[in-house]
């Protein structure tokens, strides 16, 4: 193995092992999205769902995007208070591979999460009337996984070191979610039935791979200049 | 160093001159010159502000991204001033932006916002995003963090802008006339004239606002300095 992939899998490695330690993301997330799903559930009427599966599939996105917001807001919080930055930025790294790892260790964070809160999802929500594609819903979802997680692990970065981080992070964290939300719900919602034709799946796909590619991109440039302390 | 200075005034005031100049002539243009429009009538003469308003913005972003690129390439702390500066003045003409979409939604479709227009909803999406770049910004002590965080962000902003449009297009029906295709502007000579002199009184106005506000901060810098040498003197 090169030194580069060593590097990312130490640094991979360490983030694994400092979750499994703690265990304060993981549990943290799910619980959120588990009262999200019921605080939702409520929302739309309880008994009845206004706005039926559509508004549900909405409202599940949103959930995601605000349960990564959630378990960014810890990301490099153990290198902050334990002083590990100073070991990480006095190693001889590129420290693009610093960002690569916590990118993917948010992304497994994440799925394991979501392993566990899409079965949730369909009890509350699409067990007594029509669901969105599960195979569209699941590329989707690793798709917007990716993003969320290449741009988080950035703007978490970025947040990391400033006042009054965990106010700051949604802020700057939430305008990128957008365009993410907007199409993975337009993507979503249309596969379920009656399905409208004409309707692009993969190019809205390509949109979510494209959204991963470029600001995957940009973390990686980028990143550099966020450690420079 | 006074030379320079009398150059720097002397451009700041030809600027606005040259902008008062033009937006007197690009409203002139606007009442009494431009035929009223078949379909949408009088109203549609907002037209003439929004579309240029909006090309403004979106010039101010880039070249404040683009100075950010060249702050963190070079490390020029006078660059961090120059992305910072017009990522402010696109902040306002973002929001004349959306005020007078919004006008042009509520003449044209009898709503003030309306969810499946393009440029509207990209505007949003994007002055959310530099709301939270002055956020940022002001969450940092002056000096050289700041100026490379806000840089790093002002980067990822313009990545924000074309996935934005496409996610709009993509996300929604669209029902924003679309005047400029490929084939060219979809409106008359006098028409073409009146949008391309509002867009340099704009463009111009940006312009001078921008060597006002540069000249303002670089005073407020001086200053500062003054007052640090006359801090330690004491």
């Amino acid at each position: 193995m090169s030194g580069s992939g060593r590097t990312f899998r130490a640094l991979l490695r360490k983030d694994i092992v400092l979750e499994l330690r703690s265990r304060e993301l993981v549990p943290a997330m799910s619980a959120f999205v588990l009262a999200t799903f019921v605080l939702f559930r409520f929302g739309l009427g309880g008994a009845h769902l206004a706005g039926g599966t559509r508004a549900a599939v909405g409202l599940f996105w949103v959930g995601m995007v605000f349960m990564a917001t959630l378990g960014l807001m810890r990301t490099f919080a153990a290198e902050r208070e334990s002083r590990l930055w100073d070991g990480i930025l006095s190693a001889p790294i590129d420290r693009a591979w610093v960002w690569a790892a916590r990118t993917c260790a948010t992304l497994a964070f994440l799925v394991v999460v979501q392993v566990a809160a899409l079965p949730v999802f369909w009890l509350l929500f699409l067990q007594d009337g029509p669901s969105p594609s599960f195979w569209v819903l699941i590329a989707a979802l690793v798709l917007a996984d990716l993003g969320l997680a290449a741009l988080g692990a950035l703007v978490a970065g970025l947040a990391s070191a400033v006042r009054a981080r965990e106010v700051l992070l949604p802020v700057l964290y939430l305008p990128f979610s957008i365009p993410l939300v907007l199409v993975a719900v337009s993507l979503t919602v249309h596969t379920i039935p009656p399905q409208t034709s004409g309707f692009g799946v993969a190019q809205r796909l390509g949109f979510l791979a494209l959204y991963d590619t470029l600001f995957g991109l940009l973390g990686w440039a980028l990143f550099e200049y966020v450690l420079e302390d | 160093m006074s030379r320079a200075n009398g150059a720097r005034i002397d451009r700041a005031s030809a600027a606005a001159a040259t902008a008062a100049a033009l937006m007197t002539l690009a409203l002139v243009l606007v009442v009494f010159y431009v035929p009223t429009d078949v379909g949408d009538g009088y109203r549609q003469r907002i037209f003439y502000f929004h579309v240029p308003i909006a090309i403004t913005t979106y010039a101010l972003f880039g070249w404040g991204a683009l100075n950010a690129a060249r702050f963190l390439w070079k490390g020029d702390p006078s660059l961090d001033l120059r992305s910072y500066v017009p990522m402010h003045l696109g902040t306002i003409f973002g929001t004349l932006t959306l005020i007078t979409g919004s006008i042009w939604a509520h003449a044209s479709w009898g709503t003030w916002w309306d969810w499946s227009s393009t440029e509207l909803n990209t505007f949003l999406i994007i002055f959310l995003f530099y709301c939270a770049y002055f956020m940022l910004r002001f969450s940092v002590e002056p000096g050289e963090k700041r100026a490379r965080y806000s840089a790093v962000y002002a980067i990822l902003g313009v990545g924000l802008i074309p996935v934005s449009v496409l996610a709009v297009h993509l996300g929604q029906d669209i029902i924003h006339p679309i005047v400029f295709t490929r084939h060219g502007a979809n409106m008359d000579n006098s028409m073409l004239f009146t949008f391309l002199v509002n867009l340099a009184a704009m463009l111009s106005l940006a312009y001078a606002m921008y060597e006002v506000e540069m000249r303002g901060k670089r005073l407020d810098e001086r200053l500062a300095q003054i007052r640090r040498l006359a801090g330690g003197a004491a």
